[in-house]
């Protein structure tokens, strides 16, 4: 079997050296915070008074009050500093600060998100001028087709994202209410939860109402059409919010498909300045693709970082920042490339200096399929108690390549295909979809380049399409003498795979098969099941 | 003018005061602890609202 060499840590972890001793079965919060030494719990701490503030902000607009009593889900509103936690369970120095940039900026883009949408919505804000200029789209499609829209004239809604996704990441029992909801009309118990979450929220009336129009896309699984057609159902008839259907191809990887995505594309456009009666505008969209380029080149550059002895950005805040960035964002928001540099630079710095997550590193290890909502800080866990360090999740590896940025007649049809080049590459579809080259033999090739001896394999229980795949990633780890650790979930239901029967299937493989110990006992069994 | 001339060291008690306040609720995940003793009485709540439900 293939083996790495094992990097030690020089230097021993300021504060505190075994962080499972902070969690209390009594509680469902942690008993405490971290102690991290003066510097950096002094660092964490103001990090801390700054979601307050940001929390505090939303909060006392009235509307938004009225809103947190209507919404169900905005209870995991309350539960953000405690979410936040999770993504910083034993960092320090860089690691700390990029944890806190990436993922601070995520919440603060989230909460304004969710003030949007109170804003426009009929039973809240009831703007309706600012409704009149908003598009609801969905959560899991690339925004390209918003990309040459002013975001002063026009706005994206992503609806979904406050109401079940970043919900379901601060408080981990917030999505069970919704699943119940669409079983109870019939909906069946074995597509995936997210979508089914969000077809329940609809069923529930607890969605926003608000926009001109709405963009659902044919996202990834059966779940998903599924749930975009209840959704899309009582948009139309009851609300009489139009809804455009995005039909992407899911073959992304062959050429004859891309004309008929580009013409997809400009249907989508059209509709939007239909009803919104704004118009599409070049000079926004280039603008917007220079911004995507440079995300772009920021993720090779911090992949590379990933790729030496020393990873630096990874993980839950590596992975939901690009969701948010590269998915939600798509190059409309300038802030986002400030926030880049920043992490970048961050993240050269602790390259420079070898900074360690943990003690030492055994393996190195690539986490492919989608990773269960509710245990969201697993991969910092992993490298903390057993040293196998994640070096990229499979939502990460996305696009790598430029897309045209100068306006000239040539590029402005170039443009179209590259919005659907970028929408049909959409995070849960680059791999999930597209056939065997990007499922499986991308796999390998990401192993080799970034010298990875462990594959981490969730197995989301209710996806279809990553499970017809199980021999083929047995028989050719085998093959490759790669370690291949299956970890079964359910995305985020936590009543199917609790966080510790999640943590213990990793637990199990490295005493068992690697026969090691782990680096932090304290870590192993962790009383957070019934935590938020 | 002895008034201004304090003004500076009420205004460092005064940080000194929100500091050890703020840092004992973070510290001690005092506000997380709150909000959880909360959670259950707006699960009612949202339990008691009348929602138009259908498929």
């Amino acid at each position: 079997m293939k083996t790495v060499p094992k990097v030690v840590n020089p230097v021993k972890r300021a504060g505190e050296q075994s962080p499972g001793k902070i969690y209390d079965e009594k509680l469902k919060v942690r008993a405490r915070r971290e102690w991290r030494g003066v510097k950096d719990t002094f660092y964490d701490y103001t990090r801390w008074l700054y979601l307050i503030f940001v929390l505090a902000r939303f909060i006392v607009v009235p509307r938004n009050i009225k809103g947190f009593f209507r919404y169900r889900w905005m209870m995991s509103y309350l539960f953000v500093p405690h979410g936040m936690d999770k993504f910083t369970i034993g960092l320090r120095d860089e690691a700390l600060r990029i944890a806190h940039t990436s993922f601070n900026f995520v919440i603060a883009d989230v909460t304004q998100a969710i003030a949007n949408c109170f804003r426009g919505d009929r039973r809240v804000g009831n703007d309706k001028a600012y409704s009149d200029k908003c598009v609801i789209t969905d959560e899991n499609s690339m925004v390209t087709f918003m990309m040459g829209f002013d975001t002063k004239k026009v706005h994206t809604i992503l609806r979904e994202v406050p109401t079940m996704f970043a919900s379901n990441i601060f408080h981990q029992f917030n999505v069970m209410h919704y699943l119940d909801i669409a079983q109870q009309y019939g909906i069946p118990g074995d597509v995936c939860p997210m979508p089914e979450a969000e077809a329940g929220i609809s069923i529930d009336d607890d969605f926003c109402v608000l926009g001109s129009c709405a963009v659902q896309n044919n996202t990834t699984c059966d779940g998903s059409l599924m749930g975009n057609g209840i959704i899309a159902k009582r948009l139309e008839r009851e609300y009489g919010i139009p809804t455009f259907q995005l039909a992407t191809p899911l073959r992304h990887k062959e050429p004859d498909v891309m004309e008929y995505a580009a013409r997809e594309i400009k249907k989508a456009i059209a509709f939007v300045e239909e009803h919104t009666g704004e118009k599409w505008d070049w000079d926004v969209y280039f603008a917007a693709a220079k911004r995507v380029n440079d995300a772009t080149r920021c993720r090779i550059a911090q992949m590379e970082i990933n790729s030496t002895p020393y990873p630096q950005f990874f993980g839950a805040a590596f992975s939901l920042y690009n969701d948010t960035n590269y998915m939600g964002n798509s190059g409309r928001n300038a802030d986002f490339v400030k926030i880049d540099h920043k992490l970048l630079k961050l993240a050269q710095r602790g390259y420079e200096a070898k900074r360690m997550y943990a003690k030492e590193y055994r393996h190195r290890c690539i986490v492919w399929g989608v990773q269960p909502q509710y245990v969201i800080d697993m991969l910092y866990w992993m490298v903390q108690c057993w040293g196998v360090m994640p070096l990229t999740d499979m939502l990460s590896v996305i696009n790598t390549e430029m897309i045209a940025e100068v306006d000239t007649p040539e590029n402005r049809e170039q443009a179209y295909r590259d919005m659907a080049m970028l929408n049909m590459e959409m995070i849960m579809r680059n791999h999930t979809h597209g056939g065997y080259k990007v499922l499986v033999d991308e796999l390998w090739e990401l192993c080799e380049k970034m010298n990875a001896d462990i594959v981490m394999m969730w197995e989301h229980m209710s996806c279809k399409a990553l499970t017809g795949m199980h021999g083929q990633f047995e028989e050719q780890a085998r093959e490759r003498g790669i370690h291949i650790m299956w970890v079964s979930h359910d995305l985020c239901d936590p009543r199917v795979f609790t966080r510790q029967a999640i943590r213990d299937q990793v637990n199990n493989y490295m005493r068992t098969v690697m026969r090691e110990e782990p680096l932090d006992p304290s870590l192993e069994n962790i009383p957070d099941n019934e935590a938020y | 003018m002895k008034k201004l001339l304090k003004l500076p060291l009420y205004l460092l008690l005064a940080a000194l005061g929100f500091f050890v306040v703020t840092f004992t609720i973070y510290f001690f995940n005092l506000d997380m602890k709150a909000t959880s003793l909360l959670a259950p009485w707006l699960e009612k709540w949202y339990d008691h609202l009348e929602r138009k439900q259908y498929i």
